[in-house]
């Protein structure tokens, strides 16, 4: 536990970075929830089961063998994570001056197609971009805006759509499986791979099964399944809904892919039956990708998330609506209607937060979305602050408070100033800027 | 999982393990007609053998030690907050101590550390000079346009010759190398320690303060690979006059304060089944360094590591500077090459640090080096006793020229890589015996062909099948 006067300090320390702030003084930490779920006692079990053998350790096959039966993709090399297999793909399918359309960004995905020689396309529907749309399904993709580019650049152009389960910068919005199998239709007529962003596969299958006409009764293991079978390939951080606290895989049905896959894994990542991770790390993901299908785990999980989602809109805060899977996405703008977006609206709530109760949350905003590459800023539409909520760690009087804490400042907003940058990494800059008060 | 007893006593002559065994991993037997068909299906290659089918896995010492008590408790203590855990600040000061270097930047493995490295300071008309570049790091400079070159003293390149520091770079060499490619184009000058290339050989002191001197001159940083450093400071103890009364951490740190920076697999030395670090002396450096670092590893405070495996390193850097681990280390390893050497199987002399090596082309002189020796002598130990050993050979370093002929590697050799705290005594004369039985009978044993085989890096994957 911190005091005021102690946060005012760590902030100042920290140059107004949530990022950059020790977890020590940290009360509730929303920074993010990738790799900060709490392993179930299976989970630990399997860590004492490690074979850190370094060719053919036998957690290898076993992660193998559930990746096929749970997600039902043919050819898998480990990852140390998400970003490890986003490096390797980009640089197997992307040729310079190609085109990856996708259902909007997200920051390292992005950047690993661009440092490939790629240029991201939004495709994502209009709805997305408006934090106030109830559309259920605002991951969905708009197949006219696919068409345009097809047309534009030809389907030789574009090496893949890249499609998100569920949608982090969009708020964790999902797809719906109607969309995606007219996507599927689309992309097999012009010979176009879709490769899958499956890092919250499981969250996403369950607003498909609350929301979507014929999925009511199917098991959201079912339609994980279902999902992934419209897909070629897929890059996973099982960080997320893998419940794991390191590692990722690159999946594929390509054993060209694959191939070529194989032989650069061990440049970047280590062999490829471990890819940079201990056995006991694939032994966890093994099980935890197991666990995150079960439909009691992601009911509760989404069920808190919503919780918190609920109480915050009865208090009058702008948020994201329809309420996202892995976090709550306070609208900074409209929170902050006073600081023009320059002066960084989320960054400045997710200080201001910190400030008043120690709680961490993530800009996600104009400080994530970087620069093009002329060097302009991109702005955003949405200008949000993500209050991610790690799986399985905090009780619902967690919850109360970080709501509570949000009211707090919402009632005081008027009196809170914008920032300004004062460092500026080249790559991924919202790690590790820096921000003085104006 | 093991756990410190100091059992030794100075007075008796058997050296045992320093810790008593507390959690067991069972290895499941085999018979050596199973293990023929074993070896068929993963078509005489020993990385394509499931582990489980191992009796003795030496291919590698990297990531399979076993982990202390200590360790364990460690892992549980993790803190997996994405920035600013506990665990990293913990692991920086245990690395900051060692080391004496302020930056210190945590990556999912050593590789990562180099690639990052290498990218900020290689390029097309750069050279960088070491004692022997290990392959991956090679691999990473040759990757960014630059060449990489080995300036191994003329000692280290024989291998029967007795001599105590092998590992030594040629100190002449080095100056006349950097007055010939110009010190603005030698970004820096890396001693790798042991010496993995060649045998897990130590290098000086002395050696590392008068490659120094020349990198001064120049201006030139000098980096250690760091992999095996608490080894290599304890071969210096054991050989360099002046050092055996110091504590092996003492002579750590005296060797780190003569580097401007080191990268480290932690998976050999600090006993962890995962994780390496980079660490400097220069701060812009470090800052270009955590801005590739956040693009493939992770954020600067984690990585690419769980928060528990910045736990388990701190800790097993602290227990490898314990002398007698490093007594009982060193000396079962050169026990192991000491039984094999006088019973006339062709091993390098002196020991290393972390290995035994055969050479294959002393043990099996009838198969011609394009039916690569070392890779059926590793099958045939296989087959023997189910010992997992590496080729270090044609395979893995062997060309093709314009018309598809085979150019060998220097050397055929059979790496038996020595796990951490891993196996007692009787394992290794159990290794010693089958690699003596596998001996008397070498002229049974015969030559392979590749079927299959990838564009680079073919060892791991290769395809093959017996001559005959």
């Amino acid at each position: 536990m911190t005091t005021p006067g102690q946060r005012k300090k760590a902030l100042q320390e920290a140059g107004f970075n949530t990022f950059l702030l020790r977890s020590e003084d940290v009360y509730i930490d929303l920074l993010t929830d990738s790799g900060t779920s709490a392993m179930s006692d299976s989970q630990w079990a399997g860590m004492m089961q490690g074979d850190e053998a370094y060719a053919g350790s036998r957690n290898f096959y076993n992660l193998e063998k559930v990746i096929r039966e749970v997600y039902g993709y043919q050819y898998i090399i480990p990852t140390h994570q998400g970003r490890g297999a986003e490096n390797i793909l980009s640089r197997i399918l992307i040729r310079k001056g190609d085109i990856v359309p996708g259902n909007m960004y997200f920051t390292t995905t992005r950047l690993h197609q661009e440092l490939a020689g790629g240029k991201f396309e939004d495709i994502i529907i209009d709805e997305a971009h408006d934090p106030e749309s109830e559309f259920p399904f605002k991951g969905n993709v708009s197949l006219d805006k696919l068409d345009k580019l097809v047309q534009q650049y030809g389907a030789g152009r574009i090496p893949y759509v890249s499609i998100a389960t569920s949608v982090n910068m969009a708020g964790g919005q999902p797809i719906s499986m109607n969309n995606l199998k007219e996507l599927r239709a689309y992309t097999s007529k012009h010979n176009i791979r879709i490769i899958h962003d499956m890092t919250r596969v499981a969250e996403n299958a369950f607003f498909i099964q609350q929301r979507e006409k014929g999925y009511e009764k199917k098991s959201v293991a079912a339609i994980v399944r279902e999902i992934c079978s419209y897909t070629d390939g897929a890059t996973m951080s099982a960080k997320k809904d893998a419940l794991v606290n390191i590692g990722g895989f690159l999946a594929v049905n390509d054993w060209h892919v694959f191939e070529e896959a194989r032989n650069m894994v061990v440049v970047y990542e280590g062999l490829h039956t471990y890819g940079g991770l201990a056995g006991r790390d694939m032994e966890a993901m093994a099980i935890g990708i197991q666990e995150s299908v079960s439909d009691d785990h992601i009911r509760a999980r989404i069920g808190q998330v919503i919780y918190l989602g609920e109480k915050m809109i009865d208090y009058g805060i702008p948020i994201v609506r329809p309420i996202g899977g892995h976090g709550i996405f306070v609208d900074a703008k409209k929170f902050l209607p006073h600081i023009p977006q320059d002066c960084y609206p989320a960054q400045t709530l997710a200080a201001e937060i910190y400030l008043d109760s120690g709680i961490r949350t993530m800009e996600r905003g104009v400080v994530s979305a970087g620069r093009k590459a002329n060097g302009k800023n991109y702005y955003p539409k949405l200008e949000l602050v993500r209050f991610t909520i790690p799986r399985r760690v905090y009780t619902q009087a967690h919850m109360d408070v970080i709501a509570e804490s949000t009211l707090r400042v919402y009632e005081r907003k008027a009196r809170i100033k914008g920032l300004t940058m004062v460092y500026e990494p080249k790559y991924l800059r919202f790690f590790q800027a820096r921000f003085q008060k104006l | 999982m093991v756990t410190f007893a100091c059992l030794y006593a100075e007075h008796m002559k058997t050296i045992i393990e320093p810790f008593r065994i507390k959690s067991i991993e069972p290895i499941r037997f085999n018979t050596p007609e199973e293990r023929v068909g074993i070896l068929r299906e993963a078509y005489y290659n020993p990385f394509l053998i499931h582990a489980g089918d191992v009796l003795i896995d030496l291919l590698t010492d990297s990531g399979t030690s076993a982990m202390s008590s200590g360790q364990w408790a460690g892992i549980m203590n993790g803190d997996e907050s994405y920035a600013g855990s506990p665990s990293f600040f913990r692991f920086r000061k245990v690395v900051q101590d060692i080391t004496g270097m302020p930056e210190v930047i945590p990556a999912h493995q050593g590789r990562a550390a180099e690639k990052i490295l290498f990218s900020i300071l290689g390029g097309k008309g750069k050279y960088f000079a070491s004692n022997t570049l290990f392959d991956t790091t090679r691999a990473n400079i040759e990757f960014t346009g630059a060449e990489g070159v080995d300036l191994l003293c003329e000692e280290g390149k024989h291998t029967t010759v007795p001599f105590p520091f092998k590992g030594n770079i040629d100190v002449p060499a080095l100056k006349k190398f950097i007055e010939e490619k110009g010190a603005e184009n030698v970004p820096l000058v890396i001693i790798t320690i042991t010496n993995n290339s060649g045998g897990g050989q130590p290098v000086s002191l002395q050696n590392i303060r008068e490659a120094k001197a020349v990198c001064a001159a120049f201006g030139v940083p000098l980096y250690i690979d760091a992999c095996r450093f608490a080894e290599n400071a304890y071969f210096i103890k054991q050989r360099e006059p002046g050092y055996s009364e110091k504590t092996v951490k003492e002579i750590a740190q005296e060797l780190f304060s003569l580097a401007d920076g080191c990268t480290m697999s932690a998976k050999k030395d600090a006993f962890a089944n995962i994780g390496g670090f980079l660490a400097m002396r220069d701060p812009e450096l470090a800052q270009q360094c955590r801005n590739l670092l956040v693009i493939t590893e992770g954020f600067p405070t984690y990585g690419g590591l769980a928060g528990r495996d910045l736990e388990a390193i701190a800790i097993g850097l602290e227990e490898v500077l314990d002398e007698h681990y490093l007594q009982y280390r060193t000396r079962s390893i050169a026990y192991l090459a000491g039984k094999l050497s006088d019973a006339g199987v062709p091993v390098m002399l002196p020991a290393g640090g972390h290995a035994v090596y055969l050479d294959a082309k002393g043990f099996l002189p009838h198969i011609p080096v394009d039916q690569y020796p070392g890779q059926a002598l590793a099958c045939a130990l296989y087959k023997a006793g189910g010992v997992r050993g590496v080729e270090i050979g044609s395979l893995m370093f062997g060309r093709y020229d314009a018309d598809r002929k085979l150019v060998p590697a220097q050397m055929e050799l059979v790496r038996l890589a020595i796990p951490r705290r891993v196996y007692t005594q009787s394992h290794i004369d159990y290794v010693s015996e089958v690699v003596m039985e596998v001996f008397d009978g070498r002229n049974t044993v015969t030559g392979l062909r590749i079927v299959e085989e990838a564009p680079v890096l073919r060892h791991f994957t290769a395809k093959l099948a017996p001559v005959n």
